[in-house]
């Protein structure tokens, strides 16, 4: 599975509706067999103003898209995009009936010089988030296999909620994220290995796309 | 008769463990207080205890600083988190400081008693 997640942030707002129109018509015609493009919601944090999300079967399906989409954001009414392509990561859960939900994203970058054995003890604790919290209805924590925009983006952690208060309520208030997970991210904290600038973003969906 | 909605949140820990170069103890201590605490408790920290272990200042070993703090809650946590976070003088602090440290651990504790209530999110 060859996923393409990007994050659009718009110099004209007026043209978010066009924009989403031609990405969802071009992902059609590339055969992605899954999409979401949608408007971000509030709390969203460099998460620009449209999220968009495909699949695809090969990596070529895939890279042909990209190349597609690269005129739509030369345009002028696009200021800037934060993505990554990537194949799933190992784990993860998918709930296929979930509708009317949220999807959230997050891209991190860990820093290149970070030991392989923390990268992988950090991935293994994330993984194990929707194990303590339940209102991670679907889940997937990946690699990066190419990346664009602020940073040079190394992970993508995806997840599903059935509405944002699952979001906004267990996910960042829960004990395991916050006394647990966080210290990756925590400039406080000596283990440390995420650098600050994230992309939180997250938009409405109408079906599971995990 | 308070319920648990209006029960007011259940205080949270965060505890600083740091191990100072050998004869540094005393010093790192003071410019703790000066330079990070006030900062800190800006940021809804209260200092409940300091610890130094051993109990005297070594001048040719490590002495092990302990520093325990509370937090309104798991809000105020994130508010602490993400101040803190955002600040580079606090980033600054701490690159000093493990200059002048062997080594340092943060985390994050609660009360036994109150564990479910703070999972119960």
């Amino acid at each position: 599975m060859y996923r393409l997640t990007r994050l659009v942030t718009l110099a004209d707002s007026g043209r978010l509706s066009a924009l989403a129109d031609e990405m969802r018509a071009l992902a059609t015609a590339h055969s992605a067999y899954r999409q979401l493009v949608a408007p971000t919601l509030a709390g969203s944090h460099f998460g620009g103003e449209l999220l968009a999300h495909f699949a695809f079967d090969d990596a070529v399906q895939r890279s042909d898209f990209d190349a597609a989409l690269a005129p739509l954001f030369a345009a002028p009414a696009v200021a800037s995009v934060d993505g990554v392509a990537y194949q799933s990561g190992p784990g993860g859960r998918s709930e296929p009936g979930l509708a009317n939900g949220v999807y959230r994203v997050l891209l991190l970058s860990v820093d290149e010089d970070t030991d392989p054995a923390l990268v992988e003890r950090f991935e293994a604790e994330t993984r194990m988030m929707p194990h303590y919290i339940p209102a991670i209805r679907g889940w997937q924590l990946s690699r990066a296999d190419e990346a664009t925009g602020a940073r040079r983006w190394t992970h993508v952690w995806e997840q599903e909620y059935a509405d944002v208060g699952g979001l906004m309520g267990p996910y960042m208030m829960h004990p395991y994220h916050w006394a647990r997970i966080d210290r990756w991210f925590d400039p406080e904290c000596p283990d440390r290995i995420v650098d600050a600038r994230l992309c939180h973003s997250f938009c409405a969906m109408e079906a599971s796309v995990l | 008769m308070m319920t648990d909605d209006t029960a007011a949140a259940p205080t949270v820990h965060a505890i600083d463990e740091i191990v100072a170069k050998p004869g540094e103890g005393k010093a790192l201590l003071e410019d703790y207080l000066a330079r990070y605490a006030p900062g800190a408790r800006a940021r809804g920290m209260t200092l409940e205890q300091i610890l130094v272990s051993p109990p005297m200042w070594l001048d040719d070993q490590s002495n092990t600083l302990v520093f325990l703090w509370s937090l309104a809650g798991a809000g105020a946590w994130w508010q602490m988190r993400f101040v803190g976070g955002n600040d580079p003088d606090v980033g600054a602090w701490w690159a000093d400081a493990d200059a002048r440290a062997v080594s340092r651990r943060r985390f994050f504790a609660s009360d036994p008693a109150d564990m479910e209530r703070l999972c119960d999110v």
